[in-house]
């Protein structure tokens, strides 16, 4: 198996969490929420700080710790959730539908211009390093079988997660969650806390976001506002939905063909016919091209499968005693 | 006192700005009762169309012109090719949010394929600053705030006074009602969003001007505060919107000359962040904006 196989395995594995995370918040509960990359990052960083010991001038850096790897994650697990929280409460309490998006996509920009402009938090723009194979040096690994052990550690860790999430979906939880994506007031009806069922699903996702901001900390052993950057963001949402909003195999699915079929053949754009040329016109170009494929992918799901290829199976009444004309609002 | 006055000349210049984008914007809203995320393209669109006819011709009225025709044209085909299609097919407000999100990106990286993502410089001369009444502003500046107030103007006797100013009241309040009785309410979005472009690109040629500079990405981050003057002033609602811009465009400048505890100032990178504080405290508090009695609920 050659190392490009290796790395880009890990990095699908580790974006299949990441795409598990969202698929609680926009799959099932059903708010469509642009601060999730946000938990990611505070993941991310949150472990780098944990890890990689003092900061040496003219670097700045909160903490600067050198805790064990385990529990740095745990530890950025729980700031995510706790940020989740926060910016759950505010956002979840009276708004729905755009109003909702509009404050999330606020509350991730905050948190974008503080990492990126405040430079005593995570060092600016410059963003943290040196994170080098965590847990390595416990089994004595080299660098090519580190490699190996980091791939094995994301597929079983997304094999646990997507585990957990198989085990949510069929639950009352998840049940619940679902039935106020598709009708609240009937939910309310029957006695369920609207606000506490959806602040949980988010914070459950933001955590799965952390979880998997933690990961890909230790696979880029970096991370600053540059790989905070749309294109990331916009392959993810466009994962969940080709696959299939609200189904897991389906997001794993997308994850397969958006995150690692889609990403890794544009690669090989500038190789075809024609293409060559445009590409030596800026180095930008190939980045910009795999944009518009991904935008594009997205529109065409959004308005001619908006189910995705692999819909989430709904429950159908065998007995429909009473017609109930749904609600449009 | 003087101080204050130099900043509110500034912040009369990015209202006026602001008030341009921000009525475009809810224009859009009015017809299709979607928020355009690609709204701020439009403006970008305009700043690349009117550099590319100044270059050729050196004219700045030119420039303006084909900016405005730019944006006019852009926003015409977002209303054909995406956003009326997504209507008519029924789509939730959010499924056509999340579209013109990616048609935004996608908009975006076709302008990083042909023009690269760096940034351009363009400048007008903007002539020695002159005391105007009480105020300190540049001819250009002057300009900027004359234009945008006959534009507005313009806009309002259009709404206010035409037949097609009726029909996209009737649209705007209720489509269904507005259909009944003959009025073909997708070319009257579609004549609203040419509409709401030609007015949208001419800002984005001001912007780039008052700036000095721009890229492929200019365009949306003016589009996030373009969003929190509309919201302020009541999506949908063309001179709530007015008055949002201004004071948004009057609380941005004016943030940014507080004097820290520690000394120095806030920096403009806070900007964004400053607009989005004011949008989540405007949504929570008032979700319909701030001039309206209606009462908000739980299901909005």
């Amino acid at each position: 198996m050659s190392a490009y196989l290796v790395s880009v395995l890990s990095e699908g594995a580790i974006f299949g969490i990441m795409a598990l995370g969202l698929n609680v918040i926009w799959g099932w509960s059903g708010d469509f929420d642009l601060a999730y990359y946000g938990y990611i990052a505070v993941g991310a960083y949150m472990t780098l700080v944990l890890t990689i010991g003092p900061a040496v001038a003219p670097a700045h850096y909160i903490l600067g710790l050198t805790l064990p790897y385990p529990i740095a994650v745990v530890v950025a697990v729980i700031t995510a959730m706790a940020v989740g929280l926060v910016v759950g409460s505010i956002a979840l309490r009276h708004l729905r539908g755009i109003y909702f998006s509009i404050v999330t996509l606020g509350a991730v920009y905050v948190m974008y211009v503080l990492a990126g402009q405040y430079v005593p938090l995570f060092d600016g723009y410059n963003g943290l390093s040196g994170l080098f194979d965590p847990m390595g040096d416990w089994f004595g690994f080299d660098y090519l079988s580190y490699q190996y052990f980091f791939l094995g550690l994301s597929l079983v860790l997304f094999a646990l997660v997507f585990l957990f999430m198989w085990r949510i979906s069929g639950s009352r939880f998840g049940m619940a969650l679902r039935t106020l994506r598709e009708d609240e007031r009937a939910a309310a009806a029957f006695g369920r806390d609207i606000y506490r069922l959806k602040l949980k699903g988010y914070v459950l996702g933001a955590g799965l976001g952390g979880f998997a901001g933690a990961l890909f900390a230790a696979y880029l052993s970096a991370f600053n506002p540059s790989a905070w950057s749309p294109v990331e963001v916009i392959v993810l949402y466009s994962a969940v939905l080709v696959g299939g909003r609200g189904n897991i195999w389906g997001v794993a699915l997308g994850v397969l063909i958006m995150g690692v079929l889609v990403q890794e053949s544009t690669r090989f754009l500038p190789q075809l016919p024609g293409l060559g040329q445009l590409s030596t016109l800026h180095p930008q170009v190939l980045l910009a091209m795999r944009g518009v494929i991904i935008g594009l992918v997205l529109v065409l799901f959004l308005r001619f499968r908006p189910q995705g290829l692999l819909p989430e199976r709904r429950y159908v009444d065998p007995q429909p005693s009473l017609y109930i004309a749904p609600q449009t609002a | 006192v003087h101080e204050v006055l130099v900043t509110l000349g500034f912040a009369l210049v990015t209202a006026s700005i602001l008030a341009l984008s921000a009525v475009a914007f809810t224009l859009e809203y009015a017809v299709t009762n979607v928020a355009n995320v690609s709204h701020g393209e439009i403006l970008t669109a305009g700043a690349y169309a009117a550099y590319l006819v100044h270059q050729r011709t050196g004219s700045a009225v030119a420039a303006a012109i084909a900016a405005a025709l730019a944006g006019g044209l852009v926003a015409l085909a977002m209303h054909s090719a995406v956003i009326g299609p997504f209507i008519r097919f029924g789509a939730s407000p959010t499924v056509v949010f999340i579209a013109t999100l990616g048609m935004s990106f996608v908009i975006q990286n076709v302008l990083v394929i042909f023009f690269g993502a760096a940034n351009v410089a363009y400048t007008l001369d903007p002539g020695a600053p002159q005391q105007i009444g009480p105020f300190l502003l540049t001819p250009l500046d002057v300009e900027i705030i004359a234009s945008a107030i006959g534009i507005t103007l313009a806009l309002f006797l259009i709404i206010s006074r035409t037949k097609f100013g009726k029909a996209l009241r009737a649209v705007s309040q209720n489509r269904e009602l507005a259909r009944v009785t003959g009025i073909n309410a997708t070319r009257v979005a579609a004549a609203t969003f040419f509409l709401a472009g030609l007015v949208a690109g001419y800002a984005g040629f001001v912007l780039a001007e008052s700036v000095g500079s721009f890229n492929p990405y200019f365009g949306f981050g003016f589009f996030l505060i373009t969003l929190t003057a509309a919201v302020a002033g009541g999506l949908g609602r063309a001179f709530g919107t007015l008055v949002g811009a201004v004071m948004v465009g009057l609380i941005l400048e004016f943030a940014q000359t507080v004097r820290l505890p520690g000394g120095g100032y806030v920096s403009a990178s806070y900007n964004l962040a400053f607009a989005f504080a004011i949008l989540a405290i405007v949504i929570l508090i008032r979700p319909r904006g701030l001039f309206t009695n209606a009462r908000r609920t739980v299901f909005e």
